[in-house]
């Protein structure tokens, strides 16, 4: 039994459930499942501490065993995660169960003196001929998880998490956790850019910067190695970007009124440029600022191109017309296509990496490095290096006839007062 | 003052009054929310700084559309009731109309946005909450929702005649009359600023889709439940309004009506019952 709410703990309710589904099988009505989970309540127990928040567990609890029916069983299976057996139900049964659970759960409740409003997500498994228990309660957490991604305060039906939500991609628990870190930094203001110098070989003069996106919850930084593979795969990379492109404007434009001509380079990603309304986007970014698109360049992936859809030319289109230059980011990595320099009208070439780590004693690399920097100014294209980090390395780019560098050695990525300071320190 | 100074001045501020910058107060307030453990008692000495700003939020939040039992009587009894987040968007919605580009005519506007506001959150108790769609969410959605409109005015200057074609038409979606005049739409707009003003996600689908009416109908997965409770509970308080006013007609109610009735589990025969009770509300604290 578990200590804090008198419920069955994660073994009992298995064990409930094995006798109920043979129950059901004998009598033939359905055994619903529904998995609860408590909204938020990570950030319950951090703004209250953990006493307060096993009391909020301990009064949730008690309003769930109050509208509880008669051979109800009630389990806790998390730390916030309760679990419903509801004998003899069926879909709407289950559902209207949910609706009575989400209500009351819902009503406002007292910690000291400050009042919440605590929210539930419901996820429901109806349990089909000869599922196992284990099976049974799999469905009706993923249900939950679903809602809970949905915003929450919601219940979802196992089997219509497709319908209900994004096209299925199940994601590992720290990615989930990942996930709704992101989603707090975009209602929270937890995410901010910053800006990376492009210097040219030339004169040292600004190419451009590049907005490097940052993720900060509740104090603490998430890594971008984490939050764009997440974003990615949740689709919520298509909000981020969104968001980048507004602020990289309002970047240029809040220079331009300091009298600074910058342009600033956003990754754009393969999602947004095949989600609904990107054309739209980019004129709303002008809407909503006064920058000129030829100050926001977009830096697209180059493994955009090896599948090229009708949907992303179309955009690309769209883009280069209302005026927003392009650039071809991490170029070598993938199945470097000369086809698509010749056919796609991006003005910037960015070598990944990869081939200036080994410079400049690997005279492979320098060989690549100078045959394309040459292709690439043929076809009327400025060569950008990035990850430079020493000055061998920048020398022998320049050797090599490269344009512009970006790397460690000439600036790491500076948040926006630092960048003030760094771009008053060059005028000085 | 030199003549190119000023000239330079004059020009940074008509293109400041055109961009809506984020408002420093919610700037302020995301910072407090971001830290490990937010303060309210901080929070709220931010928010009572602003005289103007902290007596607006008394007053939404003490307002019958709230559906609070309790008065709030300080900022901090309203940081508490609504929590953090509901604090941020409500204090949105009352420094919106202060940043957005100034229009002539947009008072009609702006009352308008303001009484379909309070109409949605009335309903969202009266029908019944769902789908966590609380009062306060109804609200400013429903504040922010046209919010693209002044923007695509300053930047469109045929936007005015936009709308009364997209208002006149009874088969093309509105926002699809406004991209066959112009490049983006007040919808797209109008979510990209509530992105950039951290409103939750959910107000900013919704603004995105609030006249997509195919994926508002039922059975349409795109849109999840909440957002479209939101939609539909603003699309009936702008039609009860316009019942209510006899002003901006527009054909929403013809496009999205049946769609809004059904996802709200009403009939055309609860209309007039839910009229009279938002006619009571709106009389009740008219100004």
């Amino acid at each position: 039994m578990d200590g804090l709410t008198g419920f069955l703990d994660r073994n009992e309710c298995l064990h409930a459930l094995t006798t109920s589904i043979a129950d059901a099988q004998a009598s033939a009505p359905a055994l619903a499942v529904l998995w609860v989970g408590i909204d938020r309540f990570r950030q319950i127990n951090a703004s209250f501490g953990h006493r307060a928040g096993d009391n909020v567990l301990a009064q949730l609890a008690y309003r769930l065993r109050s509208r509880a029916k008669v051979g109800d069983r009630l389990a806790r299976i998390g730390g916030d995660e309760f679990v419903v057996l509801l004998p003899d139900s069926h879909p709407s049964l289950s559902t209207a169960a949910a609706e009575r659970i989400l209500s009351v759960l819902s009503e406002p409740l007292e910690i000291g003196d400050v009042r919440i409003r605590p929210s539930a997500s419901v996820g429901i498994a109806l349990a089909q001929a000869g599922e196992a228990p284990e099976s049974l309660l799999e469905r009706a957490d993923r249900a939950m998880v679903i809602a809970k991604e949905l915003g929450g305060s919601q219940y979802v039906n196992s089997g219509d998490e497709r319908q209900a939500g994004r096209s299925g991609n199940l994601l590992a628990r720290e990615e989930l956790a990942i996930e709704e870190q992101l989603h707090e930094a975009l209602e929270m203001g937890g995410l901010s850019l910053n800006y990376q110098p492009i210097l040219n070989t030339r004169d040292g003069g600004i190419e451009a910067l590049e907005a490097l996106m940052r993720c900060n919850v509740r104090g603490q930084a998430i890594s971008p190695a984490h939050f764009i593979p997440v974003a990615e795969k949740t689709g919520l990379i298509v909000r981020l970007g969104e968001w980048t492109l507004l602020t990289a404007a309002r970047l240029v434009d809040r220079l331009a009124l300091e009298g600074r001509q910058v342009k600033v380079a956003v990754n754009v990603s393969r999602a947004q440029l095949t989600a609904p309304k990107f054309k739209q986007t980019l004129y709303a970014v002008l809407a909503c600022s006064d920058v000129s698109p030829a100050s926001l360049e977009l830096e697209l992936t180059e493994s955009l191109f090896m599948d090229m859809s009708t949907v992303v030319r179309n955009n690309l289109d769209a883009a280069l017309e209302a005026g927003f230059p392009l650039a071809i980011d991490d170029f070598g990595t993938g199945y470097s296509c000369l086809a698509y320099l010749k056919d796609l009208p991006a003005r910037k070439l960015k070598l990944d990496r990869a081939f200036i780590v080994g410079l400049p004693e690997d005279k492979k690399s320098f060989a690549i490095v100078r045959t394309v920097t040459q292709l690439a100014r043929d076809l009327g294209m400025t060569v950008v290096a990035e990850g430079v980090e020493t000055q061998a390395q920048y020398d022998s780019l320049c050797a090599a006839g490269v344009d512009a560098i970006q790397g460690f050695l000439l600036c790491r990525p500076l948040t926006e007062p630092a960048l003030d300071t760094w771009l008053q320190g060059r005028q000085g | 003052m030199e003549t190119a100074e000023f000239e330079t001045q004059l020009l940074a501020s008509i293109r400041q009054i055109g961009i809506p910058p984020r408002p420093v107060i919610l700037e302020k307030i995301a910072l407090e929310m971001r830290r490990d453990e937010p303060d309210l008692i901080t929070l709220a000495r931010i928010i009572s700084a602003d005289v103007s700003i902290s007596g607006s939020l008394l007053k939404v939040v003490n307002s019958p559309y709230f559906g609070y039992r309790t008065k709030a009587r300080t900022v901090q009894d309203a940081l508490t009731m609504l929590g953090l987040a509901n604090t941020a968007s409500t204090i949105a919605t009352i420094v919106l109309r202060n940043v957005l580009p100034p229009m002539p005519a947009m008072e009609r506007f702006w009352d308008a946005s303001a009484r379909v506001a309070e109409i949605s959150g009335w309903l969202a108790q009266e029908i019944g909450r769902k789908d966590g769609v609380r009062s306060e969410d109804a609200y400013t959605f429903s504040l922010f929702r046209d919010c693209g409109i002044p923007i695509m005015m300053r930047k469109f200057p045929q936007y005015i005649e936009t709308l009364a074609i997209a208002n006149a038409d009874t088969e093309r979606a509105f926002t699809e009359v406004e991209e066959s005049r112009h490049p983006t739409n007040h919808a797209v707009v109008g979510s990209l600023l509530g992105q950039s003003w951290w409103l939750p996600e959910n107000t900013c689908q919704a603004i995105r889709h609030h006249h997509d009416f195919v994926s508002i109908r039922a059975g349409a997965g795109a849109l999840s439940p909440t957002v479209r409770r939101l939609i539909a509970l603003s699309q009936l308080a702008e039609r009860i309004d316009q019942e209510m006013t006899g002003q901006n007609q527009s054909c929403e109610w013809h496009k999205m009506g049946e769609a809004c009735l059904e996802l709200l589990d009403l009939s055309a025969a609860d209309l007039p019952a839910l009229q009279a009770g938002a006619s009571e509300l709106m009389r009740g604290h008219a100004p």
